[in-house]
């Protein structure tokens, strides 16, 4: 016979048992130094985990745990109101991470010999997304927003890769006589609108716009339209059903052969390949000129190093950064998620993004446009609501207005 | 007499003060910071003022959110209402299999908002885009998601799908009230299916008319779970409900101190139209 009080022991007795084995947890009496690793990308959790374990083993003293949850950046603000600041962080170079940087929650690390390690290159991009001379954060890994293509549909039709934005409307003019799908959008998810914007904007205009943008002295409707323009030019090449598919329908379409082209970052090749394995693919920066000298690759930040100013274990953190640094850990690191190291010397040898490589080592690399954009003004669906109606004098005027709204609030 | 009152203080002041720290102290917070520019993680921050609440009134995204949650709140609430007591009739009914049909139409309530949402995702732009290609309807064969124009309705039909579960039950509840000797002396004086639907069903279920159309209206004006699950708010902005701009500015745009005056609006919003509708809906149910 079930009874009340029964039932109320037994959840007094399980309550008790949690509350006793939470309090062992916390209590382990082993002299360790307890760091926590918190880090946004559900991709990499599994690369994260065997570097962790490598470490914890070659440092006895020392016990690393990654922390991934699900909207790591939402969790990421809220432990920083609550004071409670994972030791080590490690997001991209985002407007989120540039809010965190000059609230002062992370530690100075110039003087230390973390940034000797890494391409000068990706140093300045932290400082331009900042604003600020400090270095906050060490990059660590890079990404790459281009085109990725299927070879072997490109080998059918014996397409050449485009150089130019001519040869591009070209390419995908063939394409598309041919009754073929030359572009894959996920237009669903409004993040994969603002990829060509990405790509365009940068290159057509520059980076220094948003410097600029910040002191008042241009608009996006001096400079965007063409940016604009092409991007609703390339909408005219996609399948029907632009805006119903979203990032995981289009992994899984291009990884089976639908869609010469798929614009998109180099991260998805896992996901992709997670489809398919099989799938040959190429990449390419989006040419948005007819100076093929003059395209640059977008390359970001992916994830970014940063120690928290409030933990007590500095000097244990920055041999943990130290480590993931190393020349092998690094490789190790790109290998899995095709990605690019921001280490000196370490170089991707995936095939996949073979013909990015020339771009990295001249340096002819811009960073994304979307991360000089304040979170607020949340762009990605001012880009997707753009798209859907087509109206460009509306979508500048709102780019404009929301820039100046959120300004206005801070 | 007096210790039984006492046991009521016991029984109520506990809950009392459970209200006020999770409840009441926390929204006296959200007030204070609203008056602030505070971003919900710097160390600093400055009193502004009503500053907030004078940009709130000027920012359109604010004003498309108003007027999409609106309009789905009401298109959902009469679908619920309509559809739920239309089932709850039939299952109220002498049908066969009645059980089973009712554990069958409960279901959707059990559910996880976000787990049939994800679903629903699924089959709007998977499968019935393709039924759509194959029966050669071009209305069916893109995805309605994805369009501004139409991306609301989708939203209506999960919400309303999900939502009629519980009204159905409450209907169900109410028609069980009505004794069926009623029934049987209307039966004697000729009355039609539509007369006693109107002159006897309908009146005597009232109150839990009343309190289906303030559920409804309520749970559809906090839409959230089934937004984030379907269409994030898109294309664009247009399927944006309020406590959607409130999560997505607040907590990811930075702009803490903004949509906490966003919030202190949309509480007061909800409490005038809550009330106002259990005053009118009361008062119909004593006219009758």
């Amino acid at each position: 016979m079930w009874k009340w009080g029964k039932r109320l022991s037994i959840l007094a007795s399980v309550l008790l048992m949690a509350i006793i084995v939470s309090a062992c947890n916390k209590d382990d009496a082993s002299g360790k130094v307890k760091i926590e690793f918190f880090q946004n990308k559900p991709e990499a959790k599994g690369s994260f985990d065997k570097l962790i374990s490598r470490f914890n083993q070659e440092h006895p003293g020392i016990e690393v745990t990654q922390v991934n949850p699900p909207e790591a950046e939402t969790v990421l603000l809220t432990r920083v109101v609550k004071n409670d600041v994972p030791d080590i962080v490690g997001l991209g170079a985002t407007d989120t991470y540039s809010i965190l940087a000059q609230s002062g929650i992370f530690t100075e690390l110039a003087n230390t010999d973390l940034p000797h390690t890494v391409d000068p290159i990706y140093l300045k991009m932290l400082k331009d997304v900042t604003g600020a001379d400090p270095v906050y954060g060490i990059p660590y890994a890079a990404n790459a927003n281009g085109v990725m293509y299927n070879k072997t549909l490109f080998k059918e039709m014996g397409l050449q890769v485009p150089k130019t934005w001519d040869e591009l409307i070209l390419t995908v003019q063939k394409i598309k006589a041919a009754g073929k799908i030359p572009f894959y959008f996920t237009y669903k998810d409004d993040w994969q609108t603002n990829l060509p914007f990405n790509a365009l904007g940068p290159n057509l205009v520059g980076i220094d716009f948003f410097l600029q943008r910040r002191a008042n002295q241009v608009t996006f409707q001096d400079k965007y339209r063409k940016v604009a323009e092409k991007q609703l030019e390339l909408l005219k090449y996609g399948h029907g059903d632009n805006f119903g598919k979203n990032y995981a329908d289009g992994n899984r379409a291009f990884a089976n052969g639908q869609g010469f082209m798929y614009i998109q970052g180099s991260w998805a090749i896992s996901e992709i390949r997670k489809a398919n394995p099989k799938v040959e693919l190429g990449f390419f920066p989006l040419p948005t000129g007819n100076d093929e000298q003059a395209v640059k690759l977008v390359s970001g930040i992916d994830t970014l190093l940063a120690v928290s100013e409030s933990t007590p274990h500095k000097k244990e953190a920055e041999e943990f950064i130290a480590f993931l640094l190393k020349p092998e850990n690094s490789k190790q690191y790109i290998t899995e998620q095709t990605l690019f190291s921001a280490v000196k010397g370490v170089t991707q040898d995936d095939p996949s993004v073979a013909e990015l490589l020339p771009y990295f080592k001249s340096g002819r690399v811009i960073d994304f446009a979307d991360h000089y954009i304040p979170k607020a003004v949340q762009l990605n669906s001012i880009v997707q609501a753009f798209l859907q109606n087509g109206d460009i004098d509306a979508y500048l005027a709102k780019l404009d207005s929301e820039w100046n709204k959120v300004a206005n609030r801070r | 007499m007096n210790k039984r009152l006492t046991a009521f203080y016991w029984m109520t002041m506990p809950a009392v003060l459970l209200f006020f720290i999770f409840l009441t102290l926390p929204a006296l917070q959200g007030f204070y910071y609203s008056l602030t520019n505070w971003n919900g993680f710097g160390h600093q921050y400055h009193f502004v003022g009503f500053k907030n609440y004078v940009n709130l009134f000027q920012d359109d995204n604010v004003g498309n959110a108003y007027w999409f949650t609106f309009k789905f709140a009401i298109v959902v609430t009469i679908a619920i209402n309509v559809l739920s007591l239309l089932i709850a009739l039939g299952l109220n009914a002498k049908i066969r299999f009645r059980n089973f049909f009712r554990g069958i139409y409960f279901l959707p309530n059990i559910l996880s908002v976000l787990i049939v949402g994800y679903i629903f995702n699924y089959l709007f732009s998977n499968v019935f885009t393709i039924w759509g290609q194959n029966l050669g309807i071009t209305f069916l064969s893109t995805n309605i998601l994805g369009s501004e124009q139409l991306a609301w309705v989708g939203v209506v039909i999960v919400a309303a799908w999900q939502g009629i579960a519980f009204n159905t039950i409450l209907y169900l509840a109410g028609l069980q009230t009505i004794p069926t000797s009623l029934y049987e002396a209307s039966d004697l004086d000729g009355a039609g299916k539509w007369r006693e639907f109107w002159s006897i069903t309908f009146p005597l279920i009232a109150p839990f008319f009343t309190i289906n159309m303030v559920l409804a209206m309520k749970n559809s004006l906090m839409v959230f779970d089934q937004i984030v699950a379907l269409t994030n708010g898109g294309p664009g902005r247009a399927t944006q409900s309020i406590s959607h701009l409130i999560y997505t500015g607040g907590f990811r745009g930075g702009e803490f101190a903004y949509q906490s005056a966003n919030s202190v609006i949309y509480f007061i919003v909800i409490a005038m139209i809550s009330i106002l509708q259990l005053r009118f809906l009361q008062r119909r149910e004593m006219d009758n």
